[in-house]
């Protein structure tokens, strides 16, 4: 991740521009600048969607603990 | 079982009395309707005799019963009056004599007192007092209990331990009275004021046992019954048994059929709750984990697409086009050189053809001029003229010398040709 902070990016935005991303590469008709460029920016946004899902597995985990205890 | 009576066996008084005691028995417990004929209460004595009266068939039937039952307060028990007994049939052995044992005698001027709540009733029915709107809900799970009932009656502790049960938290506070005879009513009235002023109080719970109806009676006091209505806490009644009915049963907020009842009316099951919160837990967290589940699947599956799985592809697209023009290219070229060189080919053979190389070769010769123009005709020289001639194997000089040669050429054809 380019920021040390949270991104800014929310993960819905993340996931609406990664599958517009995808329609592009996949209609083709760019130039190879543009279709690599694309790709770069896919995968920087997949990685960002991974990353608030593991954010929420991890608060999710956090809220276990004592849910294990009790049941 | 004793074998059967002969004349030379015959049973003993003893035995005969009891098996008719016991066939009589047999009866078990009934509601004898009738007049009392006779009722002689001997002084101090604990049995009351009286003679029921079937006034329809002129017969009649011996019954005793305890003074209580006999004097029971609102009971005016006198000779003449029709009455209600609840008895089982009872054979004296000592004396052999047969008699009706009751335990509940009912005047039936009862229905004068029934005819009087039912008169009360529709009265306060008019003023609205029994309308479900006034019905005010119960608290959720009240701190303060206020409890009317008759002293470690059981409708109290039945109230106490089943509410403590289920909320171990609730507190009670209690006021004891009578909850029959004629101080039933104010008392409990009393309780009511203490208890409604009493901000601390949530909700009060006015509980008796089961009871004949005049023992129900001053639960259809129509003071009582304003009372309640006049109360700002919610009541809760649990008087009788639950077939009973009385006034106070319609102006309660919530009727229950039973003392347990009306512990489990006005506060929840603690285990319950606590398994209702959890299951709502679980549920939330299922939804979220499944939201997130689902979301990784999607993600999962975009990432695999070959758009982004495999960019390589794109390159390859490419390269593949590169190679494929420039092998058409490469063919292309070699095409055109090679027509190219047919081209060649053939020129050089035409220039070969038309060169005068050859025709030297045959042995012809070529005449020019100094000038390099062709000499086709003699005439066109003059003599001692230096011209070039061009054979196969070079060029010679020479001069034109007209003395020794005659000046009519011969045609090209007459001459030998090579």
């Amino acid at each position: 991740m380019s920021t040390t902070d949270e991104p800014t990016t929310t993960y819905e935005q993340a996931r609406e521009e990664l599958a517009d991303v995808v329609r592009q590469l996949e209609a083709g008709g760019l130039t190879l600048e543009e279709s690599l460029r694309l790709w770069e920016r896919g995968e920087e946004l997949a990685r960002l969607c991974q990353h608030w899902l593991d954010r929420a597995r991890e608060r999710l985990a956090a809220a276990a603990p004592d849910d294990a205890a009790e049941s | 079982m004793t074998a059967p009576s002969t004349p030379e066996a015959p049973w003993p008084v003893r035995t005969v009395a009891r098996k008719v005691a016991d066939w009589i028995g047999r009866l078990g417990e009934v509601w004898v309707e009738g007049q009392v004929a006779q009722l002689s209460r001997r002084g101090g004595a604990a049995t009351v005799f009286l003679t029921l009266r079937d006034p329809a068939a002129d017969l009649s039937v011996p019954v005793t019963c305890h003074r209580d039952v006999a004097e029971r307060p609102g009971l005016e028990l006198t000779e003449g009056a029709r009455v209600i007994v609840r008895a089982r049939p009872d054979y004296y052995v000592a004396r052999g004599s047969f008699s009706l044992r009751a335990t509940e005698i009912r005047a039936v001027g009862l229905g004068e007192l029934l005819a009087r709540i039912e008169r009360i009733r529709r009265l306060l029915a008019a003023e609205g007092l029994f309308d479900t709107v006034r019905k005010r809900p119960l608290p959720f799970a009240p701190a303060v209990v206020g409890l009317i009932t008759g002293r470690d009656s059981a409708a109290e502790r039945d109230v106490l331990v089943t509410a403590r049960r289920r909320w171990p938290a609730v507190r009670f506070d209690m006021h004891n009275c009578a909850v029959q005879g004629p101080q039933a009513a104010t008392n409990v009235i009393e309780g009511l004021r203490r208890l409604d002023a009493d901000p601390a109080v949530e909700v009060i719970v006015v509980a008796r046992g089961g009871g004949s109806v005049e023992d129900l009676l001053p639960f259809s006091d129509e003071g009582l019954v304003r009372a309640i209505a006049s109360c700002r806490t919610p009541v809760v009644t649990a008087v009788g048994h639950e077939t009973d009915t009385t006034l106070v049963d319609h102006v309660a907020d919530v009727r229950a059929a039973t003392p347990t009842d009306a512990a489990h009316r006005i506060v929840p099951e603690i285990g319950e709750q606590r398994e209702l919160v959890a299951g709502l837990r679980a549920r939330a967290r299922h939804l979220v984990t499944a939201r997130v589940d689902q979301q990784e699947r999607w993600l999962e599956s975009v990432r695999t697409r070959p758009s982004l799985a495999s960019p390589e592809r794109l390159l390859h697209g490419r390269a593949d086009d590169v190679l494929g023009l420039r092998t058409r290219a490469r063919r292309m070229l070699v095409h055109r050189i090679e027509g190219a060189e047919r081209d060649l080919e053939h020129a050089r053979a035409r220039v070969a053809a038309l060169s005068p190389a050859a025709t030297l070769e045959r042995g012809y010769a070529v005449v020019q001029r100094h000038d390099g123009s062709l000499v086709r005709d003699p005439a066109g020289v003059a003599d001692g003229e230096r011209l070039r001639i061009r054979v196969a194997g070079g060029r010679l000089a020479v001069r034109v010398d007209r003395a020794g040669a005659p000046d009519t050429a011969p045609g090209p054809h007459e001459e030998d040709s090579p």
